[in-house]
């Protein structure tokens, strides 16, 4: 019988070498597709958030990486960075900087979806809240109802837009948008139901931190922050921004 | 405010409930205000409602013809308002509402035409203008109690509806406090009926009928008065309830909008037109044209500083969002277009049922 040159305990070791090396370009583009820590496992995902504010540098590259992504008109935002100059006492400069990534925050008790008059938008079976645009009438009736300013009417289809988790990516296998580009590594995505994913890891290692905005509210949010504080978790008593970007009627 | 915390990189939420939405708000309001006006001359024939009753079901039937187009333009795609219809969702206050505003429609305009009739056939008689049209209409003419009574009794039961329906739909949205009040409906309702009486004031005031020593205008005078009291009265309970604590909604209601200037100055607008309309609806309530503005303008900015004034406060952000009305149809467009569709309406109206004809108390 004759083996196999792979199966020879014998073979020479710059045969291993050679098969090593010619292994590596796939190892490398393994690596590179891999979308760490949570692939789409097949069923029973709940898809969520964890934000270390701490580790956010406010560089807005998630907010343009959204806009890439999903085609978002000009003056609309599904995520952004709020930024904010705060006062701060006792330390060798009088003012720092506290940022604030905010998106959808896919509640399990999503208070936009029982108001919507024809059902357009709904809670898929993973955790993410979508709007079916072949139903949705541009009622803004939603964007009034979500707590978070998470939504708006997109004008360049009429209807109600908000952040999906990156759905079209996660169904190929793939990180939200925002996630992928965080130059911090302040955005961990992944599925809350699976205990050994890095998302539960992380949140488990944080535990005695983990909030979540607006907790009065009772939405069970699906987007949690390690590093929120306590004055930025509902609306912001401070003082308005003299300029914000604004959508434009087209 | 804090002064520690400026805000320096965020997003402004657009108004995303157009100046429509207040129109149409505006609109059905008058227009249920308006039929509820209607009812003591027209169905139960009270001594001296007469002509002004059915005045005010003419604007009960001009608003209530002219708002839905309003709610219509204020969908960002209006060509799928039979999804509406197509997919019922029993959770959704707007669902029901969709539902609502044919029952009262269908039922006012049954009601204006049971009531009409015999007035329509004495135009067509008389040779008015459109008499042909006008003859067509009537339909012989005759005056048909127990279908009028039927018809009134459908409309009674849409108005009651509707007026439920925009207040609940605007007071359970918990994201905004300025909404999430309970006595917000009641608050629509006294300021739609109020808008409602002041609307038949000035049709009363520019029918060329004989005044009669104006006691229909009195009549009207004192039942204004006492929907501005009822308004100061439930504006006194909303205050209190706020700044007492005692309610936690509308203590969360009152500290959005007490630190801004603006929205004192909004208050005290409010509270001293609706202090003077009350004064001058008891006390000199002249030809009903100066109240009778004053109501329609209280029922408006009641309805423009909830709907555009509670948009411009930010779920989270910090300040507010500054309004700027739009020139196009998102902003004066939408008003004009909308003022513009009433005028028509009253034209069309009015040259079959001139108001001369309206306003004459019947043998």
């Amino acid at each position: 019988m004759k083996h196999h040159p792979d199966s020879n305990p014998d073979r020479p070791q710059s045969d291993a070498r050679r098969a090593f090396l010619r292994g590596v370009p796939v190892l490398t583009a393994a690596a590179v597709l891999m979308p760490a820590p949570a692939r789409a496992a097949e069923g029973g995902q709940h898809w969520g958030m964890l934000i270390d504010v701490r580790k956010c540098i406010g560089c807005q590259a998630c907010t343009m990486s959204c806009i890439q992504e999903n085609a978002v008109p000009e003056g609309s935002f599904r995520t952004v960075v709020s930024t904010y100059a705060i006062k701060v006492e006792g330390g060798d400069q009088p003012a720092g900087t506290y940022v604030l990534p905010r998106l959808c925050n896919h509640c399990d008790e999503p208070p936009c979806i029982p108001v919507c008059p024809v059902s357009a938008t709904f809670k898929r079976a993973d955790g993410v809240v979508v709007v079916d645009g072949d139903r949705c009438v541009g009622c803004a009736y939603c964007v009034q109802a979500c707590p978070y300013d998470a939504r708006f009417i997109n004008h360049d289809t009429g209807k109600a837009d908000k952040c999906t988790f990156c759905a079209h990516r996660l169904e190929a296998g793939l990180l939200p948008a925002c996630v992928e580009t965080c130059v911090g590594g302040a955005r961990i995505f992944g599925d809350l139901n699976d205990a050994d994913g890095e998302l539960r890891r992380r949140m488990e290692a944080a535990a005695g931190e983990l909030k979540v905005l607006n907790p009065g509210q009772g939405t069970r949010p699906n987007v949690y922050y390690i590093g929120l504080d306590a004055r930025f978790e509902g609306k912001v008593e401070g003082q308005g921004t003299l300029w914000r970007p604004r959508a434009v009627h087209g | 405010m804090n002064p520690d915390i400026v805000e320096t990189v965020n997003v402004a939420r657009e108004v995303a409930w157009l100046p429509w939405a207040v129109q149409y708000f505006f609109l059905i309001g008058l227009s249920y205000g308006a039929f509820l006006v209607s009812l003591p001359g027209v169905v139960f024939r009270r001594a001296g409602w007469d002509g002004i009753s059915r005045l005010a079901l003419l604007a009960a039937l001009v608003c209530g013809l002219t708002a839905p187009v309003a709610l219509l333009a204020d969908l960002h795609q209006p060509g799928r308002f039979w999804h509406f219809y197509a997919y019922f969702s029993p959770d959704s206050w707007m669902s029901w509402g969709a539902f609502f505003i044919p029952v009262y429609l269908g039922g006012l305009m049954l009601y204006a035409w049971l009531a009409f009739r015999p007035l329509l056939a004495s135009h067509a008689a008389a040779g008015g203008r459109l008499a042909p049209l006008a003859g067509w209409l009537a339909f012989g003419g005759h005056a048909s109690r127990n279908a009028l009574y039927g018809a009134a009794l459908l409309a009674a039961i849409g108005a009651v509806l509707v007026a439920l329906y925009t207040g609940v739909e605007v007071m359970v949205v918990r994201a905004r406090p300025l909404w999430h009040t309970p006595l917000l409906p009641l608050q629509f309702f006294i300021t739609a009926l109020a808008g409602g009486i002041g609307l038949t004031l000035l049709f009363r005031r520019f029918a060329p009928v004989a005044r009669e020593g104006d006691a229909a205008v009195l009549r009207l005078a004192r039942a204004l008065a006492l929907t501005q009291a009822a308004v100061l009265a439930v504006g006194a309970v909303w205050l209190g309830l706020g700044l007492s604590g005692l309610s936690a909604v509308h203590a969360e209601a009152l500290a959005q909008v007490a630190p801004s200037a603006s929205w004192q100055l909004t208050a005290i607008w409010a509270a001293g037109a609706t202090a003077l309309t009350l004064l001058l609806a008891w006390k000199r309530p002249g030809s009903g044209l100066l109240i009778g503005l004053l109501a329609l303008h209280s029922a408006w900015m009641m309805r423009w500083t909830i709907f555009i004034g509670g948009q411009e406060v930010p779920k989270t952000g910090a300040g507010f969002y500054t309004y700027q009305l739009p020139l196009g149809p998102e902003g004066l467009m939408g008003i004009v277009g909308t003022a513009g569709l009433w005028i028509f309406l009253f034209v069309a109206l009015t040259t079959l049922l001139p108001l001369e004809r309206l306003g004459r108390p019947q043998a």
